[in-house]
């Protein structure tokens, strides 16, 4: 549905967007992950057909956003990262104005209000002056006028950014419902929100993609170091330098009232021999657990990992 | 062609719920009418020759320029900047509607204000129907030539609103650029070389509405500001389509 094939922006000598390609299915939800000043926003300007790239094309639906510009973007709802309304309209009025200039006919108009209104939980302040909306209402005024006219692609910048936790569980839910039936890109920074909705992942740094996959299969290629978390009743003293010797094991942290925490090989799983070792010991276990390497720590090695550079 | 209408649509409303708009058309009343109450009382004086008021009205005052090149600015300095400024320009230029459609829409908003802001002054045509014959033809050509006037100027403001994202910016800019549209052909009188003088006169804005006023439509006058009118147009769809990083 979506095709972005060596897309480049250069602004002088910065180079924004690094020869970016990547390709999404009809109906899959993709996220767009990488530190502030990757190039997320500059890609997405350019997938929206708001920035002419400096070279490479942007495929959607089979269209060339390049040759035709118009067709191409009525078939893409997106919502900014800063979602900028003309203050004075009403809200109504507002979705009103969008959806005909989205070409939608009169009647349609209306019946695509009334089901934007109670999808982005809007009912109440449809007929609020835009100027005089919290960040989360406008947040999500923005969301709607990306879906009024049912486009198959959704472009959504940071869409939970300023809502309430209630909120952020209702639009979350929503763009769960839409990315069932369509397209769906997704730039975001808050890493388990990638986990609960995206099938795929593509992180960029520094404008480049630099991994792609699903977040299981990101996970498992870039499971490092194991981590086994226990507690033991009663803990010994020595229970420390026990632990430490069981082959595999690298590293024993002790946190006090008999919690440690192991470092393993990376790729083993420990358990069995730490728990034939408490048997054999007779130690009380209250918690044996293998920590999985979260999205957030794939996330910062590979954007901190490489090249020296540090992003935050 | 659906992108221009509902642009225009948009605009209107914004001009019609913006103070600025409201704070314009009462200045131009002061002024017009301030004008036409001298005119009137000059030309009721017996040693005063014979005249159209509304032919000095147009043709004759300086107040009439002073207020056009005023108002210009200010109905389009927000036009295009503030969506720039705003960030709104992003999501109207991803909507499926051209740089062109948007160019256009805004200008004709402009210029139906615009329109707007002068029918009021229709009322002193009737004032002075209501005393003596008027002759209609100079009035629809005075008309005429305020329409035109304001075309050339109005684009000029939309391109200057199209360069910048500082209203301020805007507004002073178009002043810049109108100075010299309004006061080179000034240089009319002041030249002895007969092309150069054919040159100015071509472009003697202050003559052109003398001519209006008089019931003169010359058609070359027109051209002109038509031919300005959609050039600076162009180049305001050239600005809108450079979108410089943030």
């Amino acid at each position: 549905m979506i095709e972005v094939q060596n897309l480049t922006r250069r602004y002088g000598d910065l180079t924004a967007v690094d020869d970016v390609s990547f390709a999404i299915d009809d109906g899959e939800i993709v996220g767009l992950l990488g530190p502030n000043g990757a190039g997320k926003t500059t890609a997405i300007r350019m997938i929206t057909g708001f920035l002419p790239p400096t070279s490479g094309t942007v495929i959607i639906g089979g269209k060339d956003l390049e040759e035709a510009p118009v067709a191409t973007r009525r078939n893409i709802g997106y919502l900014p990262e800063n979602v900028a309304l003309y203050p004075e309209m009403r809200v109504s009025e507002y979705l009103a104005y969008r959806a005909r200039l989205e070409g939608m006919s009169r009647a349609a108009v209306q019946e695509a209000i009334v089901s934007v209104l109670a999808d982005c939980l809007l009912e109440g302040v449809s007929r609020q002056i835009i100027g005089t909306l919290s960040k989360g209402f406008r947040q999500r005024v923005g969301l709607a006028t990306a879906i009024l006219h049912q486009p198959d692609v959704l472009v959504l910048d940071e869409p939970t950014v300023g809502l309430d936790p209630k909120q952020i569980i209702a639009i979350r839910e929503l763009i769960r419902q839409l990315g069932s039936q369509r397209t769906l890109l997704l730039s975001t920074h808050i890493l388990p929100e990638v986990d609960l909705l995206c099938d795929r992942v593509v992180i960029i740094d520094r404008g480049r993609v630099i991994a792609e996959g699903t977040p299981e299969s990101l996970r498992q290629s870039w499971q490092g170091e194991v981590v086994i978390r226990l507690e033991i009743k009663n803990a010994v003293a020595e229970a420390s330098q026990v632990l430490a010797a069981v082959p595999g094991v690298t590293d024993v942290e002790s946190a006090g009232n008999g919690c440690f925490e192991l470092r393993c090989r990376p790729g083993s799983d420990l358990r069995e021999e730490v728990f034939r070792l408490a048997v054999q010991r007779q130690w009380t276990l209250l918690e044996l657990a293998l920590e999985r390497a979260s999205l957030e720590d794939i996330f910062v090695r590979l954007t901190t990992g490489d090249a020296g550079e540090v992003v935050q | 062609m659906n992108g221009i209408r509902v642009t225009l649509g948009r605009e209107l409303r914004a001009y019609f719920l913006s103070p600025l708009a409201y704070i314009v058309a009462a200045l131009l009343l002061v002024i017009n009418g301030l004008t036409f109450g001298i005119i009137l009382s000059f030309l009721n004086d017996p040693r005063a020759g014979i005249g159209a008021p509304l032919e000095y009205f147009f043709g004759e005052t300086i107040f009439f320029w002073l207020v056009l090149l005023f108002i210009t600015p200010v109905l389009t300095m927000h036009l295009i900047s503030e969506e720039r400024r705003s960030g709104t320009l992003e999501i109207l230029m991803t909507a499926p509607i051209t740089e062109a459609q948007v160019v256009l829409g805004k200008f004709l908003a402009a210029l139906i204000f615009y329109v707007f802001l002068w029918l009021p002054t229709l009322s002193y045509a009737g004032i002075v129907a209501y005393y003596h014959k008027v002759d209609w033809g100079p009035v629809a050509s005075g008309y005429l030539g305020i329409l035109g006037i304001g075309a050339l100027f109005l684009s000029i403001g939309v391109l200057a609103s199209a360069l910048t994202r500082s209203q301020l910016v805007a507004a002073i800019l178009t002043f810049a650029l109108l100075i010299p549209v309004f006061t080179f052909g000034l240089f009319e009188t002041l030249t002895n070389s007969q092309g150069a003088r054919t040159v100015f006169s071509y472009l003697n804005l202050w003559q052109h509405m003398g001519e209006f006023s008089k019931g003169i439509v010359d058609t070359r006058h027109l051209v002109y500001y038509a031919s300005a009118t959609a050039f600076f147009l162009f180049l305001a769809t050239r600005a809108l389509a450079v979108r410089k990083w943030r």
